[in-house]
């Protein structure tokens, strides 16, 4: 395969996490600008175990899934009480402020007489690890979509669950959910965490593929897009968001002859996008569209599998 | 199990020895977001030139990633050793980090940031710093 393919394929499943973190969120009703923050706690966590610490790339992915995950959940408590715009407010403070924290972070160690590690705005160089353990860009490809599909398989478990519903509940009327004596603070604040620990896996995939990453990564951009997303791609399913993350990394590359007006066109059909099909392209009506139509088929191939040699029989003129 | 075994491939293999490079970068413009690299390639711990070997370039906007990657062109080798030339044709203006993908002998990757201007490129400078601002 070629190597820009590669390239863009990997960035593509990257994304998809800190995109799928976000729609989470927008499942439970709450609009996140600040998933980004979680995706670079995660990148410089994982980075640092590997590249500063040894660690091997599971154990500092988990480790990154984890601090960003535990860093939501803090983040979780506190915005409890938030709702709509104030809320996404929030989240937005979040990740500036992490963003920041990382332009002033500094913690360099020397191996082999170099300085490795997080350097304020100068940003984190040589997390070397796919190249120190001779993985190459198709084996770390397929790292990045197993890990992609292993997730999808857990959201795809997840809608049809309980915790599921109740996260959809709570999306759709918040109140409603707690007259059915759900707990919804809790919910909320187990969805958050969840969302930061996919951020922080994500976060942890792209700091490896690039080797290098820089708090100016980590702003409000790389937030708007992943909310664009699921909101793009369609709030129906766990695939919406990263049809979303097709359809943009795609639509960058088909029109690159348009070279920086891309953005423009971009946000145009965005726009345009959220007034034909306010909950986006694989919205909760066209997935019950397709799984009517699914379970139609299901119906007909097991009728038709029921009376087999039915058809032969009316052809030949026989009783049936 | 496909990811259960990817990572253990990955958490389990032993660390490879291998060579670190370093670079130095110098581009000028050539046309319009065309820009003509001279790259020198060294052996990080020796600083003996690093030569014959399949240098790629590619740069990304660090503002925006995954937005604006630049399709990668392959460097092509001076006479002086460890030298290689490239063209590379950006989109806009700006700071880019110019990634150097090194395969044959040596297997490496080194990441340069540099800004783009229209009549000239120097080092990128990062965004300053809450408490560090010059006056």
């Amino acid at each position: 395969m070629d190597d820009y393919l590669i390239g863009v394929l990997s960035n593509i499943g990257v994304i998809s996490f800190v995109a799928l973190s976000a729609y989470l969120l927008l499942l439970t009703g709450e609009i996140s600008f600040g998933q980004q923050g979680f995706f670079a706690i995660g990148a410089y966590a994982a980075g640092i175990a590997t590249a500063l610490w040894g660690w091997s790339l599971t154990a500092a992915l988990v480790w990154g899934a984890a601090v960003s995950g535990g860093a939501a959940l803090l983040v979780g408590v506190p915005t409890l009480r938030l709702h709509g715009l104030y809320f996404a407010i929030a989240t937005l403070a979040f990740a500036e402020m992490v963003r920041i924290l990382f332009e002033l972070f500094r913690y360099q160690i020397s191996i082999d007489g170099e300085l490795i590690g997080p350097n304020g705005t100068d940003g984190f160089r040589n997390i070397r690890y796919i190249f120190d353990h001779n993985i190459d860009a198709f084996e770390f490809l397929l790292l990045i979509y197993s890990l992609l599909a292993a997730v999808m398989l857990v959201f795809m478990l997840l809608e049809r669950s309980r915790l599921g519903v109740i996260f959809r509940m709570i999306g759709q009327d918040e109140t409603l959910a707690e007259l059915q004596g759900i707990p919804v603070a809790r919910y909320k604040v187990l969805a958050a965490g969840i969302a930061g620990m996919l951020a922080g896996i994500g976060g942890g995939l792209y700091a490896h593929l690039t080797t290098y990453v820089e708090p100016r990564i980590f702003d409000i951009m790389l937030g708007v897009h992943s909310l664009a997303y699921g909101l793009i791609g369609g709030l129906g399913t766990a695939l919406g968001p990263l049809l979303g993350v097709l359809i943009d990394i795609g639509l960058l590359e088909s029109i690159r002859a348009l070279a920086g007006y891309r953005m423009i066109i971009f946000g145009g059909l965005v726009a345009m996008l959220l007034i034909v099909r306010p909950r986006g392209l694989l919205d909760e009506v066209l997935v019950h569209k397709i799984g009517r139509g699914w379970w139609r088929v299901c119906l007909w191939v097991r009728r038709s599998g029921l009376k087999p040699g039915a058809n032969n029989a009316r052809a030949t003129g026989g009783s049936p | 199990m496909t990811t259960l075994a990817m990572l253990a491939l990955c958490g389990l293999e032993n660390a490879h020895a291998q060579v670190r490079a370093k670079a130095e970068v110098s581009c000028r413009p050539a046309e319009k977001l065309h820009y003509d690299c001279v790259i020198k390639l060294a052996n990080s711990r020796t600083s003996e030139p690093l030569s014959g070997l399949t240098l790629t370039v590619s740069a990304d906007m660090p503002s925006m990633p995954a937005a604006h990657s630049v399709r990668p062109v392959k460097a092509t080798e001076e006479q002086d050793k460890g030298t290689y030339r490239a063209r590379i044709a950006l989109e806009m203006y700006g700071d880019w980090a110019v990634r150097l993908e090194l395969s044959g002998a040596v297997r490496d990757r080194v990441v340069k940031l540099l800004r783009f201007e229209s009549d000239r490129v120097g080092e990128a400078t990062p965004t300053q710093a809450p408490g560090r601002h010059r006056h």
